[in-house]
C-alpha cells in the first residue's frame, strides 16, 4: 500500500510537471490573477474589474502621478477663463494611437458624448462630465451630443460647463473616460458598436501596452506594449490577465510566483499568506462606513442611530474585519484629502449612554424595534464586520435578529420597507475636502439620496455649495467644509468603519506598481519585475 | 423505437416551454434589476440616476410588458437565438457555444470513468464481500460520500500544491491535458459512491443466484463466471443511474468550475445569478435539461438492450 | 362476516411483517450504527442548545482561531465564538431543513401519487408528465434561482406586514431564508415519494383480494388503509432516511453558493464556506462543521441501506 501510494505520487507528479511544464514565464511578462469572468472588456464601462487595467491599454486625458501632482497626457494643457465655466483644452500633438493615426479632438469629444448616452452604461461618467453643458439631455437620451463642447480649432476642445469648477481639469484627469477611436467605437446611429474593443476587430488603443488576444471564453487577455505609444517605452514584454475568481487558488498561485499581481484579493488571512506588502500603499482619499437610511424605521429617530453607533466599539470593529492591517479604524469622512479635520471629535464607544438614547427613543426599547438589515455585505471581511457590529447591538442594546446581504439592489427600493444599514465606501479622486463631502453628505449626492434615504441638512449643504465656488487656494474652502462635516455629525447618520489604503495586490518582485485612485497602474510603462526574488 | 423518441420529444417541448416561463417569471419579477444592478452593485461613488437608468432600460426594450418580453424570448428561442446577455450585450449563443463542450466533454469523462472505476470497485468488492478489500472499498465509497465537493475540491488543490509542491491544476487546455485529472476526480467522486454502492449490490444479488452457485461450483474460474454472468444483470441498474449522473454532475460543475478556472457552463451560472443577467440564466437552465432530458431518453432506450426482462416490466409498470 | 375476515388476517401480516423487519435491523451492526448516530443528532438538534457551553452568538475579538483545547473543544473561529456551540446550533438548522424538506415533498408525493394511482387515465398521464419535468430539472441550478428570486419580495412583504401590523411573527425575517430553502428543495424532491405510492396503488389495484373488497362495498378509505399504507410503508420510510441525508448536503451547497441560510443563524454549510477561507491557516474551522457534516451523511446511508435490507427483503439480498 505504501509503495502504491509512492508510485502514485510519483507517477502523477511526473505526468503534471511534463506537460504543465513550467508556467508561462518568459523574463518579464507580468501574470495578473483577476477575480471574475468577463464578457466585457470595453473601456468605457467606467468601472468594474475590468477598468482596473485601463491605464495598461487606454492614455488617460490626464492624470495624477505618484506624488500627486496633476500630469499632461492626451491633453497638453487644460486651462480656464476667470468664471471657472469655460475651460480650453488642447491636445498633445504627439498624442497617436496604436496605428500611428493622431488622437484628435472628434476622438475626445465623440468618446466623451459617448460615454454619456445612456446606451453606453458608463458608470461613473456623472462625476467627470456632469457639469459640461447640455449632459443631463444626453444622460437620459434626450440629445446625442452635449452642447458644451465643441472643437475650437484643430487639436484644442473648448468646453463650457453648467456651474463654475474650479477643478474641472482635475475631474477628467481618469483613465476612465479614456479618448478612444471614435470611428471605431460609434455605429451609425450613435451606440457604442459591440465587440470594438477586440483585438480581433482591430482595436486601435492609446496606452502603452495593446491587447494581442483576448479569450472571453477562457477569461484570458494577454497584451503586449504598443509600438506606437507616445509616452516612454514600455518594459514589460508581456500582461497576461487570467480569470481566477476562487481566492483560495489565487492566493496560492500568488504564492507559487505562477502569478505575480491580482486586480483584487480579498481574504481574512491576507497578510499571513501573502505578507504585508501584498497589499501596502499609501492611504486613499476614500474610506467605507455604514450608513443609516434615515427615510426607514427605526433609523428616522435620531435616538435609535446614536444608540446604534454608541455601542460600536470602532477599535474593536477594525479587529473583526482585519485583524492584521493594513486599514486604520475610521473616525470621520474626510481621509487622506488636504483639510482633514485634525480636531473631528470621534464618536465615543458608551454602551450606557447608548441604553440611555435607547430607552429615549418613540421606540423605547428593543423589542419594538423593527428588524434590521444590512446590505453591501459583500466580502467575508465586510461579514465579520457587520456580524461584530450584529452583536454588540444584541449583547448591549437587546436587539434580535438582525439581517445581512451582500447585494444592495432588491432591497432597497423606495417600496421597500427594511435595509436601514448600507456598508458602502465614498470618497473623491481629485484631492479636495469639498467635492469629498458633495459626494458623499450633500443632499444632492448619490450617497445622500441612496444610502441615507434622501439626508438633507440645510446648513450642511449651504456650506459646501459656498465652499465650492471659493477658488482652490482660499482657505475657506477646506474651513466651510470642514463646518459642513461638523454640523454633519451631529446628525448621527453613520458608523465608522475603515479608511482605504491604496492596494498594491502586487507580489514584492513587481516594482514601480503604484496605483492610483481607481486602482489603476499610475505610469504602467516604468513596471518591472525583479527576476532575482521571484520564486 | 423511432416513435418512442419523437413522442418523448413532443411531451417534452411544452414542459420546456413551461419551465422557461417559470424561470423567467421568477427572474424577471424576483431577482432584480441587471441594468439597476450594475449602478447600485458598484461603489459608493456610482451615482444611481433612475431617469438613466430607465432611459436605458428603455432603449434594451425592458420597458416593455412581461409577456410581450416573453413572447419576444420565445420566438427567438425557437430560431434559435437566445438574445444577448444584459450585462456585457455579448451574445448568449456565443457564450454557450464555447461553455457547453467544456462542461459536456469533462462531464461525459467523468461519468465514463467513474462509471467504469466504480463498477470495478463494486465488483471488486461482492467478490471478496466482508473480507478486508471489501471493507476498504466500502469504507472509501462513504468517506466520497460524505465530503461534499465543493470541500474536496480545494482539499486536493492544496494537498497538491503545498504537500506535493505541483503546479495548481488551474485553467482549461483541452481534455487530454493533464490539468483535467483534478477537477475530473472531484467532479466524480460522490456519483462514483453511488456507482460503487450499485455495482456492488447488483452483484451480490447475482452471486446469490442459483445459476450462479452452480457455475461456481463447477469450478469455473471466478472471472469468468463474472464477465458470463454477472456483468449483464450488473450493468442494468447501473446504467438506470446515468440519469441521476447526470444530474449529480451537472451540480458538481457549478460548484467546483469555479475553483479550477474550467471555462464551462457552471461557471457562467455563477457569474450570470449573481448580475441577474436573465438572458444567460434561461439559455443555461435550457441547455442543462436538455441535457438531463437526452441522457434520460438514452437510458431508456438502452434498457431493452440490456435487460429485456426489465424493460417489459418497466412498461408493463407504466 | 368475511369483509371481517381479509382485515384480520391482514393486520396479523402485517404485525409480523414489523416484527420481521425490526428483527433484521436490529441485526445489521451498521443500521444500528446509523441509527445511534442519527438519534443522537436529533437530539442534539433538540436539547443541545440548551447545554451549549457558550451562546452561539458570543464573540470574543481576543480568543479569535483558537484551536481546540480544553475550554473549547472544536476551537473558536474568525469571531472567537466557540465553534461546538455553534456546531450544535447547526444541528437544528440541519434537522429543519431535513425534516421540513422531507414533510413538504412527502404531503406533495402522496398526493400526487395518489391522484395519479387512484384515477387512472388522463390524470395519472398528467401526474407521470409532471414527474418527468421536475426529474428533468437541473435541480440545483432552479433552487438557486428559487432562492435568488423569491427572496427579496418575501422579505419586502413581510417587513410591510410587520410595519403596518406590529404584529410580531412578521418581524424576524430569517426564517424566510429556512422555508425558502426546503420549499424549493420539496418543491424537486417530490416526485420519488410520488413514484413509490403510485406505483403501490397501481399494483395492488387489480390484486383479486381488493376487487373482492371493492366489490363487497368496503370503503375506500378502509382500503387504503389496510391495503395500500401497509405496502407503501416500506418504501417511504427508506425515502424518508435518504431525503434527510441528502437535504442537509444540499443545504451546505446553498450556503457554499452564498444563498441558503444566511449569517448570523449557524448552519454547517455557512461554517464550512467560512472555514474554507481560512483554513489552511486554521484547519480546525473547517474541520469540525465537515467531519460532523461526513459523520451524519454516512450515518444516514447506513441507516438507509439498514431499513432497506428490512423492509423490502426482495429487492436486497
Amino acid at each position: 500500500m505504501k509503495n502504491l501510494r509512492k508510485y502514485l505520487m510519483i507517477g502523477l507528479a511526473a505526468a503534471t510537471l511534463s506537460t504543465t511544464g513550467l508556467p508561462a514565464w518568459a523574463d518579464q511578462v507580468l501574470n495578473i490573477a483577476h477575480p471574475a469572468l468577463e464578457q466585457s472588456w470595453s473601456p468605457l464601462q467606467g468601472g468594474g474589474h475590468v477598468a482596473r487595467w485601463q491605464s495598461l491599454w487606454w492614455a488617460a486625458p490626464m492624470y495624477f502621478d505618484k506624488d500627486g501632482k496633476l500630469t499632461s497626457y492626451v491633453l497638453s494643457s487644460a486651462t480656464h477663463d476667470d468664471s471657472f465655466q469655460n475651460w480650453t483644452l488642447t491636445i498633445d500633438p504627439k498624442a497617436v494611437f496604436s496605428d500611428g493615426s493622431k488622437i484628435t479632438a472628434e476622438d475626445v469629444v465623440g468618446t466623451w458624448n459617448l460615454c454619456a448616452r445612456p446606451a453606453t452604461k458608463h458608470a461613473r461618467v456623472n462625476l467627470f462630465l456632469g457639469d459640461v453643458e447640455g449632459f443631463n439631455d444626453v444622460i437620459v437620451g434626450k440629445a446625442k451630443d452635449m452642447t458644451g463642447l465643441s472643437i475650437a480649432s484643430d487639436g484644442t476642445i473648448s468646453v463650457k460647463l453648467s456651474t463654475p469648477d474650479p477643478i474641472f481639469d482635475q475631474k477628467i484627469a481618469t483613465a476612465l473616460i479614456p479618448p478612444v477611436k471614435v470611428s471605431q467605437a460609434v455605429d451609425e446611429n450613435g451606440a457604442e458598436k459591440g465587440d470594438w474593443w477586440r483585438p480581433e476587430n482591430g482595436v486601435v488603443v492609446s496606452g502603452p501596452f495593446m491587447p494581442e488576444s483576448m479569450d472571453l471564453d477562457q477569461g484570458i487577455v494577454t497584451m503586449v506594449p504598443n509600438p506606437n505609444f507616445f509616452g516612454p517605452k514600455p518594459k514589460l514584454e508581456k500582461v497576461v490577465i487570467t480569470t481566477v475568481s476562487d481566492p483560495i487558488t489565487a492566493t496560492l498561485m500568488l504564492k507559487r510566483g505562477e502569478m505575480d499581481a491580482a486586480t483584487e484579493l480579498i481574504t481574512p488571512t491576507i497578510i499571513q499568506d501573502l505578507g504585508a506588502d501584498f497589499l501596502g500603499g499609501p492611504a486613499l482619499a476614500k474610506g467605507q462606513q455604514f450608513w443609516f437610511d434615515l427615510s426607514k424605521p427605526p433609523m428616522d429617530d435620531i435616538n435609535v442611530r446614536k444608540a446604534l453607533t454608541m455601542s460600536v466599539n470602532s477599535q474593536e470593529l477594525a479587529i473583526a474585519a482585519f485583524p492584521e492591517g493594513p486599514f486604520t479604524a475610521a473616525t470621520q469622512i474626510l481621509n487622506k484629502v488636504p483639510g482633514v479635520d485634525p480636531d473631528f471629535p470621534k464618536y465615543p464607544f458608551d454602551p450606557e449612554a447608548a441604553k440611555a438614547a435607547l430607552a429615549a427613543s418613540k421606540y423605547k426599547d428593543a423589542g419594538h424595534l423593527p428588524k434590521i438589515m444590512f446590505v453591501g455585505i459583500s466580502t467575508p471581511t465586510h461579514e465579520a464586520a457587520a456580524q461584530y457590529i450584529a452583536e454588540q447591538w444584541r449583547k448591549i442594546l437587546g436587539i434580535q435578529g438582525t439581517e445581512m446581504k451582500p447585494a444592495i439592489e432588491t432591497y432597497s427600493g423606495p417600496d421597500q420597507k427594511s435595509v436601514q444599514v448600507f456598508r458602502d465606501d465614498v470618497g473623491t479622486r481629485v484631492p479636495d475636502a469639498v467635492s469629498y463631502l458633495m459626494g458623499s453628505i450633500h443632499s444632492g449626492s448619490g450617497n445622500a439620496m441612496n444610502k441615507m434615504g434622501g439626508y438633507k441638512n440645510e446648513e450642511v449643504d449651504k456650506l459646501l455649495e459656498e465652499a465650492s465656488a471659493k477658488g482652490v487656494e482660499d482657505p475657506d474652502r477646506i474651513g466651510f467644509a470642514q463646518k459642513a462635516q461638523r454640523a454633519f455629525r451631529e446628525d448621527w447618520m453613520y458608523i465608522p468603519y475603515y479608511y482605504d489604503v491604496m492596494s498594491k495586490w502586487a507580489m514584492p518582485w513587481v516594482q514601480n506598481f503604484d496605483k492610483n485612485d481607481d486602482w489603476q497602474v499610475i505610469e504602467p510603462w516604468n513596471v518591472t519585475i525583479d527576476e532575482e526574488n521571484r520564486p | 423505437m423511432g416513435r418512442y423518441v419523437i413522442s418523448r420529444l413532443v411531451r417534452w417541448i411544452p414542459s420546456v416551454f413551461i419551465l422557461l416561463l417559470l424561470v423567467y417569471a421568477l427572474v424577471y419579477f424576483g431577482a432584480g434589476d441587471p441594468i439597476k444592478l450594475i449602478f447600485l452593485q458598484a461603489p459608493g461613488d456610482v451615482a444611481y440616476d433612475p431617469a438613466r437608468v430607465e432611459a436605458i432600460r428603455e432603449a434594451a426594450g425592458l420597458n416593455r410588458p412581461f409577456l410581450v418580453q416573453f413572447w419576444d424570448y420565445i420566438l427567438n428561442v425557437a430560431q434559435g437565438n437566445f438574445g444577448n446577455s444584459l450585462v456585457s450585450g455579448r451574445s448568449v449563443n456565443s457564450m454557450v457555444a464555447a461553455a457547453l463542450p467544456v462542461t459536456l466533454k469533462i462531464g461525459l469523462a467523468a461519468i465514463l470513468i467513474v462509471s467504469l472505476v466504480g463498477i470495478l470497485l463494486g465488483v471488486i468488492a461482492a467478490l471478496n464481500q466482508n473480507k478486508w478489500l471489501d471493507n476498504l472499498i466500502v469504507g472509501f465509497a462513504l468517506i466520497i460520500w460524505g465530503i461534499p465537493v465543493f470541500v474536496a475540491g480545494p482539499l486536493i488543490i492544496v494537498f497538491m500544491v503545498l504537500v506535493l509542491n505541483l503546479n495548481v491544476p488551474y485553467g482549461w487546455a483541452g481534455l487530454f491535458d493533464v490539468k483535467v485529472i483534478v477537477p475530473l476526480l472531484v467532479l466524480g467522486l460522490n456519483p462514483m459512491a453511488l456507482i460503487i454502492r450499485q455495482a456492488r449490490a447488483g452483484v451480490l444479488e447475482v452471486l446469490s443466484e442459483d445459476y450462479v452457485r452452480t457455475a461456481r461450483a463447477k469450478g469455473i474460474p471466478n472471472y469468468q463466471v463474472v464477465m458470463r454472468h454477472i456483468m449483464r444483470p450488473v450493468l442494468t441498474p447501473v446504467v438506470s443511474q446515468i440519469g441521476l449522473l447526470v444530474i449529480a454532475t451537472l451540480n458538481n460543475s457549478i460548484l467546483i468550475e469555479k475553483v479550477f478556472g474550467l471555462p464551462g457552463l457552471g461557471r457562467m451560472t455563477e457569474t450570470a445569478i449573481k448580475s441577474s443577467d436573465y438572458p444567460v440564466i434561461l439559455a443555461i437552465v435550457l441547455i442543462f435539461s436538455i441535457v438531463v432530458m437526452a441522457s434520460n431518453l438514452l437510458v431508456d432506450i438502452s434498457y431493452p438492450l440490456l435487460d429485456p426482462r426489465a424493460a417489459a416490466k418497466k412498461t408493463e409498470d407504466e | 362476516m368475511s369483509d371481517q375476515a381479509i382485515p384480520l388476517q391482514q393486520e396479523e401480516k402485517q404485525f409480523s411483517l414489523a416484527k420481521d423487519a425490526f428483527i433484521r435491523l436490529v441485526a445489521n451492526r451498521l443500521a444500528i450504527v446509523g441509527m445511534v448516530l442519527v438519534a443522537f443528532l436529533f437530539f442534539v438538534a433538540i436539547f443541545g442548545p440548551y447545554l451549549t457551553p457558550y451562546d452561539f452568538l458570543s464573540q470574543d475579538l481576543m480568543a479569535r482561531n483558537q484551536a481546540p483545547s480544553w475550554q473549547h473543544w472544536f476551537g473558536t473561529d474568525d469571531l472567537g465564538r466557540d465553534i461546538m456551540s455553534r456546531v450544535i446550533y447547526g444541528s437544528r438548522t440541519a434537522v429543519v431543513v431535513g425534516f421540513s424538506t422531507v414533510s413538504f415533498s412527502l404531503i406533495i408525493g402522496l398526493f400526487m401519487g395518489a391522484l395519479g394511482g387512484y384515477f387512472g387515465g388522463k390524470v395519472d398521464a398528467f401526474v407521470v408528465w409532471l414527474i418527468d419535468i421536475t426529474m428533468s430539472i437541473p435541480s440545483l441550478l432552479l433552487v438557486i434561482v428559487i432562492n435568488v428570486s423569491l427572496k427579496p419580495p418575501l422579505v419586502n412583504w413581510m417587513d410591510a406586514q410587520f410595519l403596518a401590523t406590529g404584529n410580531e411573527f412578521y418581524r424576524n425575517t430569517i426564517w424566510v431564508d429556512f422555508v425558502l430553502v426546503f420549499g424549493s428543495l420539496a418543491l424537486i424532491k417530490w416526485p420519488k415519494a410520488a413514484r413509490i405510492i403510485r406505483g403501490q396503488i397501481l399494483s395492488i389495484r387489480n390484486k383479486n383480494y381488493v376487487l373482492a373488497a371493492e366489490a363487497l362495498g368496503v370503503p375506500t378509505s378502509k382500503i387504503v388503509r389496510r391495503y395500500v399504507i401497509p405496502n407503501a410503508i416500506g418504501p417511504i420510510i427508506v425515502y424518508i432516511s435518504a431525503a434527510l441525508g441528502e437535504a442537509m448536503v444540499l443545504e451546505s451547497s446553498f450556503s457554499f453558493l452564498g444563498v441558503g441560510v444566511r449569517p448570523p443563524i449557524p448552519s454547517w454549510g455557512n461554517m464550512i464556506s467560512d472555514g474554507l477561507r481560512i483554513w489552511q491557516l486554521y484547519p480546525h474551522v473547517l474541520a469540525a462543521p465537515a467531519a460532523v457534516l461526513a459523520i451524519v451523511t454516512i450515518a444516514f446511508s447506513f441507516l438507509g441501506d439498514g431499513l432497506n435490507d428490512a423492509l423490502n427483503p426482495r429487492q436486497w439480498k
